[in-house]
C-alpha cells in the first residue's frame, strides 16, 4: 500500500494534450513523480509551463491525455462523476486563489461547508482546534465580505483541512494578497503540516511562498526541470531566473 | 452601437430567445383574439349575406327591445299576399326560422350545447339561397332537411331519422335532403328545413311567419322596391332592403360578441404585463453583468448617449422580433382559443383565418411598446456607469435617496390603486367607466406591491423556505439565501408570477362564493322537489312541458315561470328583465315580501306589477304607482304596484307580471321554468324518472331536475367557467414561468465560479441540481403568496358590495393549498433548464470563469 511507503500521490507518465492536429498544445509531458504523506510541497514555473495543469490533474480536476495518477491508494484517471464527487468529499481540500467564499454563509458555515454538503457531522473538538489554529475565534459569524482577504483565505484552508482529507490542493493560495496576508496564509499552510500531518501540494509564483515548503518542483514546457528542497526565499528566487 | 447591440443580443441567443418568447406569447395572445374575433364576425357576415343572395328586401316584426336571447316576435301571415302584388316583385314567401332542439334517433343532441338550432321553412327557388349537396329539399310533412356541418358531425346519411322540437311536441323526420349555405362554417350551429306548414305548425307559429322575403324583378331596385313594399305593410312591420337587415344582424352580433373580445383582451393584457416585468427583470440583470463592458466602452470613449443606444436598440430588436413572431403565433392562438370555446360549448362559426391590417398595426406596436417601455430604466441605469467599472466589478450605484424614493411611490401607487378600485366598486360610476377605474387600480396596485416586494423577499423567502431546510438542510438553506441575495431580483421574478396566481386566486375564492351563493339561494326559495328547464340552461322550453308534467301521476302542482325583457318608459334605457307567475307560484317559490305577502300573488290582476325592491326603490316607485313599459312588440301596458320583494337569487329580475299581461302584452308564450310540486307521499324519485320519460320523449329540449342536480348544474356551469379563465391565465402564468427560468439561468450565470467551488469541495451534481430547483421553487411560493393574499384581499373587497344581494364569501382552502403546491410544481418545472445547465459545469472550467 503506499501509505506504508509514505507516498498519497503518484504520477506515472503523466501527458496532457489540448487540442488536435497542428493546433495542438502539450501543457505536460510525460511527468513522473511522488508526492510524501505529511509533506509541504510547492509547485512552480514561468506562466505556461503546465503547473496548473498538473496540479489539476493530481487533484482529479482534469484528466491526462496519457499515464495514470494515483492518490491514498486509489487510481483517479478515469474515475466518473459521482465517483470524483466522491473522492472530494473523503480525500481532498481545496484552496483557491479568489477564496471562494460562499458570500451568503458565514465562516464557521463556510468551514464546514464540505461536511454539511456531505452530509456529516463535524467533530467539535476538530472544528474548535481548527478555528484557533486560524485564529477567527472571534468572526465565526461573520459573513466574507466582512472579512479582510486573509481572513477569508485563512477560512478556505480551514474549510479545505476540515474533513481531513489526504491532500490539500493550494492554487496560488496567496496570489490575490498582500505581503502581510500572504506570510499569514503561508504559516497556517505550514502549520497545518507541521501540527496536523497534513500533506499540502501548491502551486505559487511567489518565491517567499515556495520557501515555506519542503520540496519545491519546477515545470518548463511540461517537463519537470527541478526536484529539490527548495531553501530560502533568495535561493528561489536565483532557480527560478535560471529556469526562465 | 447598433452593430453591438446586434452582436451582444447574438452572443446570448438563449437568453434573447426567452426574452422575445415573453413578448411573443403577450402578442400572439392579443393578435389571436382579433383574427379570432373578426374571423366570428366575417363569418356571421357571410352567413347573413349567402342567406339574402336572391333576396331585395326583407320584412320583419318590428323588434322594440332587442333580447338577448336573440328571440324575435312572429307576426300574421296575411300580410304575404298583399307583398306579393307589389309591382316589381318576382317572388315573395313567408319564412319560418326559429330556435328548437334536434335529436339523432336515438335522442341524442345534434350540434353544441349553446350554439343556436334554427327550425327553417322551404323557400321558394327564385329566393332559395341554400344548395342541395344531397337528396331534394322536403316534399311533406314527414320530411326534414339538415346542413352538411350538423349530418356530419352527428353521422346522419340520408333516409336516417331526425326528431326536432319546438313549441309543439317532438317528431320524428326523414332525413331527404343535406344543405350548405355558403363557405362559412357554422360552428356548433345548425339549420333544418321543413316544408312551410310543417315548420309553422312544429313552431307553434301557424298562420304566422318569422319574415317576408322579397325578390325584385330586373330593373328595379331593393331600395326602390323596399319603398313600395312599406306602402303595403302595417305599422308594426319592419322593412328592410336585404343589405340593411344583413348588417342591423351583423351589428347586433358585434354587440353580442363585443364582451367576447374585451374578455380575451383582458388576459392578453394580462400576459403582457407578465412579460413587461420579465423584459424589465433581463434587462435589469444583464445590464448589471455588462457593467464592466460599458465601463470598457466608457473608457474608450463612447458617451453615454451611445451606451443608450446599444441598449435600446437591443431592446428594439427583441420587441419587433417578438411581435412579428407573436403576430404569426397569433394564427395558432386564434386556433387555440376557438378550440377552448368549443370545448366549454361555445362553437362559434368560422372561415378562412381573417388577418386586418389593424391586428398587425396594433401587434407591432404593443410588441415594440411594450419591450421599449420595460427597458427603459435598465438602459437608463446603463448610462451611469463609470469608466472605471471597466478594471473594478462594480455595481451600478442606487442610492439610499432612492430606495425611500421607491417606497414612498409604491406606498403612493398602493393606496391610490386601491381607492380606484374602491371608487370603481362604490362609486356609482356607469359601468364603463367603473370597469376602467377597477381595472386601472388593479394594475397600480399590482405595480405598487412589485416595487415594495423587495423588502419581503427576505421574510417570505424565509417563510417558504423554511420546510426546505428542514428537509432538505444545506441545499434548501443555500437556495434560500440566494434568493435573498439581490431582493429586487427576485421579486421582481416573483410578482410577474403573483400577477396570475393573484387572478387565479381571485377567481376562485370569487368563485366558490357564487357556487355557495347559488346553493344557498336554491335551497331558501325552492320549495318545488323538482324543475323544468331547458338543457342549454337559458333558452325558454315549450308550454307543452309544464302541460304534460300536470298529467303526471305524483304531481300535485306545476307553476310557471316566463321571463322577457322590456324597457322601463321614462327609465335610463336599460332593459330590465320581466317575468311572469303563476297565482300559486307561493306554493314552489318562498318570495321575500317586502311590501305585499302571499295573497297579493294569489289575487293577482292583470293591470298588477309586483316589483324588485332595488328596482323599486331606484326608480322611485311606491306601491300604488303606476309603471309603464315597452314591450317587444311595441305594446305600452301600465301596470299599478301592488307588492314589492327581495329577490337574492336573481330568479325574478326587475317586475313580475302576471301571464296574461306576459303573453299578450309582451308577447312570451314559452316558459323559462316550469316548477314543480309533488303530492303528499310521492316519491321524488319515481316522479322524476316518469316525467323525464315523457319529457325527453316529447320535449327533448327541456330537463327535469331534483334541487340537487339543479345545485350542481348551476355550480357545473361556474365551474366550467373557471375552468376557462384558468386556461386563459395559463398564458399569463407561462410566461412568468419563463421569466423565473431566465432569471435562475442568468443568476447561475454569475455564479459559475461559486458552482465550481461547491463542486469542487464535494458537492455532487444531483445536489446542485437541487440546490437550483429549490431556488425556483422558493421564488414561485413568494409569487403564490404575494399573489393569493392579493387575490383574496381582492375578493373580500369586491364582494362587500353584493352581500345585500345575497352573496357570501367562502375561502376554499383546500384549492388555495393546491395553488401553492402548484406554484411549487411549477418553479421546479421552470428550474428544468437551469439546474440540468448548473449541474453540468464542468468544474474546472468553473472555477476559472471570469
Amino acid at each position: 500500500m503506499s501509505s506504508a511507503d509514505g507516498q498519497v500521490v503518484r504520477a506515472a507518465g503523466v501527458s496532457r494534450r489540448y487540442g488536435e492536429g497542428e493546433a495542438a498544445v502539450d501543457a505536460l509531458v510525460g511527468i513522473s513523480t511522488e508526492f510524501e504523506r505529511g509533506r509541504f510541497t510547492a509547485i512552480m514555473g514561468p506562466s505556461g509551463s503546465g503547473k496548473s495543469t498538473l496540479l489539476h490533474i493530481l487533484a482529479g480536476l482534469d484528466q491526462p491525455t496519457s499515464g495514470t495518477v494515483v492518490l491514498d491508494g486509489e487510481e483517479i484517471t478515469g474515475l466518473d462523476d459521482g465517483e470524483l464527487t466522491k473522492l472530494r468529499r473523503d480525500k481532498l481540500g481545496f484552496v483557491f486563489q479568489f477564496f471562494n467564499l460562499l458570500p451568503v454563509l458565514t465562516a464557521e458555515e463556510n468551514l464546514v461547508l464540505p461536511l454539511s454538503i456531505a452530509g456529516r457531522k463535524p467533530d467539535r473538538e476538530w472544528l474548535e482546534q481548527l478555528i484557533r489554529t486560524v485564529g477567527l475565534e472571534d468572526r465565526r459569524t461573520h459573513r466574507p465580505s466582512e472579512l479582510s482577504g486573509g481572513q477569508q483565505q485563512r477560512v478556505a484552508i480551514a474549510r479545505a483541512m476540515v474533513s481531513k482529507p489526504a491532500v490539500v490542493f493550494a492554487d496560488e493560495p496567496t496570489g490575490n494578497l498582500d505581503s502581510k496576508a500572504s506570510a499569514d496564509v503561508l504559516r497556517l499552510l505550514r502549520q497545518a503540516v507541521d501540527e496536523f500531518g497534513q500533506t499540502v501540494i501548491m502551486v505559487t509564483h511567489d518565491p517567499a511562498g515556495a520557501a515555506h515548503a519542503d520540496r519545491l518542483i519546477t515545470l518548463r514546457d511540461g517537463g519537470l526541470v527541478h526536484d529539490a528542497v527548495p531553501g530560502s526565499t533568495d535561493e528561489v528566487i536565483e532557480l527560478m531566473k535560471q529556469i526562465d | 452601437m447598433t452593430s453591438l447591440a446586434v452582436k451582444s443580443l447574438w452572443a446570448r441567443k438563449v437568453r434573447a430567445l426567452t426574452t422575445t418568447l415573453a413578448v411573443v406569447i403577450g402578442v400572439a395572445f392579443v393578435a389571436g383574439t382579433y383574427i379570432l374575433t373578426d374571423t366570428t364576425f366575417a363569418a356571421f357576415d357571410e352567413i347573413f349575406e349567402d342567406s339574402l343572395a336572391k333576396t331585395s328586401v326583407v320584412i320583419g316584426a318590428r323588434d322594440e327591445v332587442e333580447q338577448e336571447s336573440g328571440e324575435v316576435p312572429s307576426f300574421g301571415a296575411a300580410v304575404l299576399h298583399r307583398v306579393k302584388r307589389v309591382q316589381g316583385v318576382r317572388a315573395a314567401a313567408g319564412i319560418i326560422n326559429t330556435p328548437g332542439g334536434f335529436f339523432d334517433s336515438r335522442g341524442k343532441p345534434i350540434g353544441s350545447r349553446f350554439a343556436p338550432k334554427l327550425i327553417g321553412s322551404n323557400r321558394p327557388p327564385a329566393l332559395e339561397s341554400i344548395t342541395y349537396i344531397e337528396g331534394h329539399k322536403p316534399r311533406d310533412a314527414s320530411q326534414a332537411s339538415i346542413d352538411e356541418g350538423a349530418a356530419e358531425e352527428a353521422g346522419l346519411e340520408l333516409g336516417d331519422t331526425i326528431r326536432l322540437a319546438s313549441v309543439e311536441r317532438a317528431k320524428s323526420f326523414r332525413l331527404v335532403g343535406i344543405v350548405r349555405l355558403g363557405d362559412a362554417s357554422f360552428g356548433g350551429a345548425s339549420i333544418a328545413g321543413l316544408t312551410l306548414s310543417e315548420a309553422q305548425r312544429i313552431t307553434g307559429k301557424e298562420g304566422e311567419f318569422d319574415q317576408i322575403w322579397v325578390a325584385a324583378l330586373d330593373g328595379v331596385s331593393g331600395a326602390e322596391l323596399k319603398r313600395r313594399v312599406e306602402r303595403v305593410a302595417p305599422p308594426g312591420l319592419l322593412v328592410e332592403t336585404a343589405e340593411q337587415n344583413a348588417e342591423r344582424n351583423s351589428n347586433q352580433i358585434r354587440d353580442n360578441l363585443g364582451f367576447l373580445r374585451i374578455a380575451l383582451l383582458v388576459f392578453a393584457f394580462v400576459a403582457l404585463l407578465v412579460g413587461a416585468f420579465l423584459i424589465f427583470n433581463t434587462f435589469s440583470i444583464t445590464v448589471a453583468q455588462r457593467v464592466s463592458e460599458f465601463g470598457m466602452l466608457r473608457t474608450l470613449g463612447a458617451g453615454r448617449g451611445q451606451i443608450l443606444t446599444s441598449v435600446v436598440v437591443e431592446a428594439l430588436l427583441v420587441g419587433l422580433i417578438g411581435a412579428l413572431l407573436g403576430l404569426a403565433c397569433g394564427f395558432a392562438i386564434a386556433k387555440g382559443l376557438n378550440a377552448l370555446f368549443v370545448a366549454v360549448g361555445i362553437d362559434l362559426p368560422t372561415t378562412s383565418l381573417v388577418l386586418k391590417t389593424r391586428t398587425v398595426v396594433v401587434a407591432l406596436a404593443i410588441g415594440i411598446g411594450v419591450t421599449l417601455v420595460s427597458s427603459f430604466v435598465p438602459a437608463l441605469r446603463s448610462t451611469r456607469v463609470p469608466p472605471i467599472a471597466a478594471l473594478q466589478a462594480l455595481e451600478v450605484p442606487r442610492s439610499r435617496r432612492r430606495g425611500i424614493a421607491y417606497a414612498a411611490l409604491a406606498s403612493l401607487l398602493s393606496v391610490a390603486g386601491l381607492a380606484m378600485v374602491l371608487v370603481g366598486l362604490f362609486g356609482g360610476a356607469n359601468s364603463g367607466a367603473a370597469a376602467g377605474l377597477m381595472g386601472g387600480g388593479t394594475v397600480a396596485v399590482i405595480l405598487g406591491v412589485s416595487l415594495f416586494s423587495p423588502r419581503l423577499v427576505r421574510p417570505l423567502a424565509s417563510l417558504a423556505g423554511l420546510p426546505l431546510q428542514r428537509l432538505r438542510g444545506l441545499t434548501g438553506r443555500l437556495a434560500r439565501e440566494n434568493t435573498q441575495r439581490n431582493p429586487s431580483r427576485t421579486a421582481v421574478t416573483a410578482t410577474a408570477l403573483m400577477i396570475g396566481l393573484a387572478l387565479v386566486a381571485f377567481v376562485t375564492v370569487f368563485a366558490a362564493g357564487i357556487k355557495g351563493s347559488i346553493a344557498t339561494a336554491v335551497d331558501d326559495s325552492f320549495q318545488g322537489e323538482l324543475v323544468l328547464r331547458n338543457s342549454n340552461g337559458f333558452s325558454p322550453i315549450s308550454p307543452g312541458a309544464a302541460a304534460a308534467a300536470r298529467e303526471a301521476p305524483g304531481v300535485e302542482i306545476v307553476s310557471t315561470l316566463r321571463a322577457t325583457q322590456a324597457k322601463l318608459l321614462g327609465g335610463d334605457g336599460g332593459k330590465p328583465r320581466v317575468s311572469a307567475l303563476d297565482r300559486d307560484a307561493g306554493s314552489v317559490l318562498t318570495i321575500d315580501w317586502t311590501e305585499g305577502g302571499p295573497e297579493t300573488l294569489r289575487n293577482f290582476a292583470d293591470r298588477e306589477v309586483i316589483l324588485d325592491k332595488s328596482f323599486a326603490d331606484g326608480n322611485g316607485f311606491e306601491l300604488g304607482d303606476r309603471v309603464r313599459f315597452l314591450t317587444q312588440i311595441g305594446r305600452r301596458p301600465s301596470l299599478r304596484v301592488v307588492g314589492e320583494f327581495e329577490d337574492k337569487a336573481d330568479l325574478l329580475g326587475s317586475a313580475v307580471v302576471t301571464h296574461g299581461v306576459m303573453a299578450r302584452q309582451f308577447d312570451q308564450r314559452d316558459d323559462l321554468l316550469d316548477f314543480v310540486k309533488l303530492a303528499p307521499g310521492a316519491s321524488i324519485d319515481a316522479v322524476q324518472a316518469r316525467l323525464t320519460r315523457v319529457i325527453d320523449r316529447d320535449f327533448p329540449t327541456a330537463e327535469v331536475m331534483n334541487q340537487e342536480e339543479l345545485k350542481q348544474s348551476q355550480e357545473d356551469q361556474v365551474n366550467q367557467l373557471l375552468g376557462l379563465i384558468y386556461a386563459l391565465l395559463a398564458l399569463a402564468i407561462l410566461v412568468s414561468l419563463f421569466g423565473i427560468a431566465n432569471t435562475l439561468a442568468l443568476s447561475i450565470h454569475e455564479r459559475t465560479r461559486e458552482i465550481g467551488m461547491l463542486r469542487a469541495i464535494g458537492m455532487s451534481r444531483r445536489q446542485v441540481r437541487t440546490m437550483v430547483r429549490y431556488e425556483a421553487v422558493i421564488t414561485a411560493l413568494i409569487g403564490a403568496i404575494l399573489g393569493m393574499v392579493l387575490g383574496v384581499v381582492f375578493a373580500a373587497l369586491i364582494a362587500q358590495p353584493l352581500k345585500d344581494d345575497g352573496f357570501t364569501l367562502s375561502y376554499p382552502v383546500v384549492t388555495l393549498i393546491m395553488l401553492l403546491v402548484f406554484a411549487a410544481v411549477a418553479g421546479v418545472v421552470a428550474a428544468i433548464g437551469p439546474a440540468r445547465r448548473a449541474s453540468r459545469l464542468d468544474v474546472l472550467d468553473a472555477l476559472h470563469y471570469e
